[in-house]
């Protein structure tokens, strides 16, 4: 028993340690999202010192909606990080999808199969994924690597790179449209916020994809199907992606087969800002929002303060790098 | 050896250390002279690694004077420790696994001349301190293509290389073989009779009882007490100082006769790892297995698991035949496999030892965890396998006894009736040791079937009711409780009668 006292012992000591470093360390461990919530606040308050105007409820559900779709992908890429993967395509997967959809219309198909079309089109591109780096080996950066130019190679084919114009103007009434003074994109991205907590945090799924991602010979040795979850991860991700290229090509009532160029950084950077680790193991649906939400947050205070687009990428870079720098420190 | 304060080589005095709530060591001396062999031992949590680490300047000391050949030194860092004449070989190796031996011994400290590496005069300093060491393989094959030994050989190579006088050790003989650990022990005596001083750290006291001219005892970061070869070295007298008590003999017997076959292993082969393997384990029954590193015996017991494929041979469970493509199948016929590497393939570190425990099956509605019904269910199964920790906590916090107890506990949740202990006690203290011992014995009294795989001979004499014997990929003997001896189960697994 002198073990178990001993590690009691420590149990104890860690329980009673009061210091100040350590009492912020227990609010990281039990809170993972509170250093990225900590930088969005401290960034809307200094746009807010600068320039008061930029404090209004107009404004804020501005950001939240040019945020929605950085988010519902940052949450997306999560599901793949936490799995000590990584989906490099996403962006075009959300290109690939996005004129599945909007070819469906064109040629005259009822909006709600267009979207069924469009699912099925990203659960596909996921499973192609999920299918190659289970049953290969190969790493999950090559492959994806590879399917980024293999997805936008097919968008541009079957868009016969043109963007698609001409869509039923019901499709942006419904998907770009309020309920009350709320966007729908912000309804939906704040639903697959709900799922993807629920998800990963009681649901055998969610529990598995934390195992193999932090001890993936752990989980297989205790009998868990690791392939089938891992390919699991990267459907999820990619479905997520068409519902991400819906809501843009709702928004600007056309189908571009470029469009998921500039989607895949924010996705990442919003992640692993939000607490996802690179090794995998570890990610926060919440704090991936709250990444989308900072970068989001950036762009439009920064345009609001007139400051260049130019710059504006460096600005963002810099503070991106910033908030990892913060949440590195947070593991000593 | 002479033993006066003028000539001691190192002192190290007063040496105390506290962690946040935790005193790691009070008040210790350690006192090294040359030409001695000093084992430092203590159970885990004892604090010898501190020490080590302190001596090494990698931690430094709250209180306590360091002096080294009777003159004062502060060591901030290893660079400085190794300017001074103090050397590591780590647990863990620290070489860097795609550089040669050549390489790796001047890595950091290569001559050149305008940005190019002198290798001829590299290549001259290494295998000077290579052949002191009998270092037979080649020095330029890129080290991870060399044995556990022959890197390690090329850790203390690099130590001669940084002209140490103390060579400090951490478990030098963890993974090696007996063979390999024999080769070790003469270098390391040769090494003593040129003057050199070895802090040799051991949780297995045979090795003491042969090497260690003295021998220092930590327990709870406390000094029990430094004593020399001869009377006051004994198993006995050795344990009482790191336990704080005696320790009744292991050996444990069934209470019941074997039953039924569990596991009937017919012809298991695998390409380049073992060939035509045949054995069985009866309900109730403890079958050890005996060999040396790379005799094939965890590469068999993960074709059993399911972890790697057979390539020919058959497996019966229950009398049924089975063929297992993935752990997933050998779990589902009830078959656990407890690793030897518990870090990475035991458990999950960042998880919850409640998430690990109830890993191969949380119980769930619907697929939705109930976390209420998973902590109970953890909490009685580690109960179960005499643990009263916390299941909040997270595995990586654990003592090594208390992460066994944890891999143990999950695997009774699954009702396994056949378990598969690959180094059972590995890194695992005396006083745990004991724990683990009764446990299994008492898995076997109410029916399960156990294979244990063990590179420590008494471990296998008390535990086995029989031992198989293998080498080089091939079953050799069997051999019942009665018939065993170590001397017998070494002939066989080294080759020495055939």
């Amino acid at each position: 028993m002198t073990n178990t006292a001993q590690d009691e012992v420590i149990d104890q000591t860690r329980l009673q340690t009061t210091s100040k470093a350590s009492r912020f360390k227990r609010i990281f461990a039990e809170w993972p999202e509170f250093g990225i919530l900590a930088a969005l606040v401290v960034t809307v308050l200094c746009f807010s010192l600068i320039d008061p105007a930029f404090f209004s409820g107009y404004n804020f559900i501005n950001i939240c909606l040019q945020a929605s779709v950085t988010a519902i992908l940052a949450m997306a890429q999560t599901t793949v990080i936490i799995t000590a993967g990584i989906d490099l395509s996403i962006g075009s997967a959300v290109a690939l999808t996005a004129i599945v959809s909007a070819m469906l219309m064109k040629v005259g198909m009822p909006i709600p199969i267009a979207m069924l079309g469009a699912l099925a089109a990203g659960a596909l591109a996921g499973l192609f994924n999920g299918l190659i780096i289970t049953t290969t080996g190969i790493t999950p950066f090559v492959v994806t690597l590879g399917t980024m130019s293999v997805f936008s190679g097919l968008a541009l084919i079957i868009a016969n790179g043109q963007t698609v114009y001409g869509l039923p103007p019901m499709f942006s009434d419904v998907l770009a449209g309020k309920i009350g003074f709320v966007p729908i994109p912000i309804i939906i991205a704040l639903a697959v916020l709900t799922i993807l907590s629920i998800m990963l945090r009681s649901t055998k799924l969610g529990e598995y994809l934390i195992a193999i991602g932090g001890a993936r010979e752990v989980a297989r040795l205790a009998g868990i199907k690791v392939a089938i979850y891992t390919a699991a991860a990267y459907v999820i991700a990619s479905t997520l992606a068409s519902i991400a290229a819906m809501i843009t090509v709702a928004r600007l009532g056309a189908a571009d087969p470029i469009i998921g160029a500039d989607l895949l950084l924010p996705s990442v950077a919003a992640s692993v800002m939000g607490g996802a680790d690179l090794m995998g193991g570890k990610g926060s649906m919440l704090g991936a929002v709250f990444g989308a939400l900072l970068i989001a947050t950036l762009q439009a205070g920064l345009t609001f303060l007139n400051v260049q687009a130019f710059y504006q990428q460096l600005a963002i870079g810099i503070v991106i790098i910033l908030a990892l720098l913060f949440n590195r420190l947070q593991e000593y | 050896m002479q033993v006066s304060a003028n000539n001691s080589l190192l002192v190290l005095d007063g040496v105390s250390k506290a962690w946040p709530g935790v005193k790691a060591l009070q008040d210790v001396r350690l006192e090294l002279f040359p030409g001695e062999i000093h084992a430092l031992i203590g159970e885990n949590g004892a604090g010898k690694s501190t020490l080590l680490k302190i001596l090494f300047g990698v931690h430094q000391a709250d209180t306590g004077t360091l002096h080294i050949e009777g003159k004062p030194v502060k060591l901030a860092g290893p660079g400085e420790a190794i300017a001074n004449g103090i050397s590591m070989v780590h647990q863990e190796l620290s070489l860097v696994p795609q550089l040669n031996s050549i390489q790796n011994i001047v890595l950091g400290r290569e001559r050149s001349v305008a940005g190019f590496i002198d290798w001829a005069d590299a290549r001259k300093q290494a295998l000077v301190a290579l052949n002191r060491l009998n270092f037979t393989a080649d020095p330029n094959v890129s080290v991870r293509r060399l044995s556990i030994g022959q890197q390690q050989l090329v850790e203390l190579a690099r130590a001669l290389a940084y002209d140490a006088k103390v060579i400090i050790m951490d478990e030098p003989t963890a993974s090696l073989s007996g063979h390999e650990s024999e080769k070790l022990f003469e270098i390391l005596k040769d090494l003593r009779s040129s003057g050199h001083a070895i802090v040799y750290v051991s949780h297995r006291l045979a090795e003491v009882f042969t090497l260690a001219d003295r021998a220092t005892v930590l327990r709870d970061g406390k000094l029990i007490g430094t004593v020399l070869r001869g009377k006051e070295l004994t198993e006995k007298s050795l344990v009482r100082m790191m336990v704080g008590r005696g320790l009744d003999d292991h050996t444990t017997l069934p209470h019941t006769p074997p039953g039924e076959i569990m596991l009937q292993v017919d012809g298991l082969s695998r390409h380049n790892d073992f060939q035509n393997v045949s054995f069985d384990v009866r309900r109730g029954e403890i079958v050890g297995m005996a060999g040396m590193i790379g005799a094939g015996r965890t590469e068999v017991a993960r074709c059993i698991a399911g972890a790697d494929v057979m390539d020919a041979g058959k497996i019966h469970v229950r009398g049924k035949q089975q063929k297992f493509k993935s752990p997933a199948d050998s779990v589902k016929a009830g078959i656990a496999f407890l690793t030897e590497d518990r870090k990475h393939q035991g458990l999950a570190l960042r998880m919850s030892l409640a998430k690990n425990i109830t890993l191969p099956a949380p119980p769930t509605w619907l697929s939705f965890i109930n976390r209420r019904k998973q902590n109970d269910s953890a909490k009685s199964a580690l109960e179960k396998a005499s643990s009263k920790v916390n299941v909040s906590r997270r595995a990586g916090t654990l003592s090594g006894g208390n992460q066994q107890k944890v891999v143990l506990a999950k695997w009774l949740l699954t009702k396994s009736e056949i378990f598969i202990f690959d180094e059972p006690t590995r890194g695992i203290d005396v006083g745990a040791k004991a724990e683990i011992y009764a446990l299994m014995r008492e898995l076997t009294d109410q029916g399960a079937a156990i294979l244990m795989i063990s590179s420590e001979m008494p471990e296998l004499l008390r535990m086995s009711d029989r031992i198989v014997v293998m080498r080089e990929g091939k079953k050799v003997a069997e051999m019942k409780r009665a018939e065993a001896s170590e001397e017998l189960v070494v002939a066989w697994a080294t080759g020495a009668n055939s």
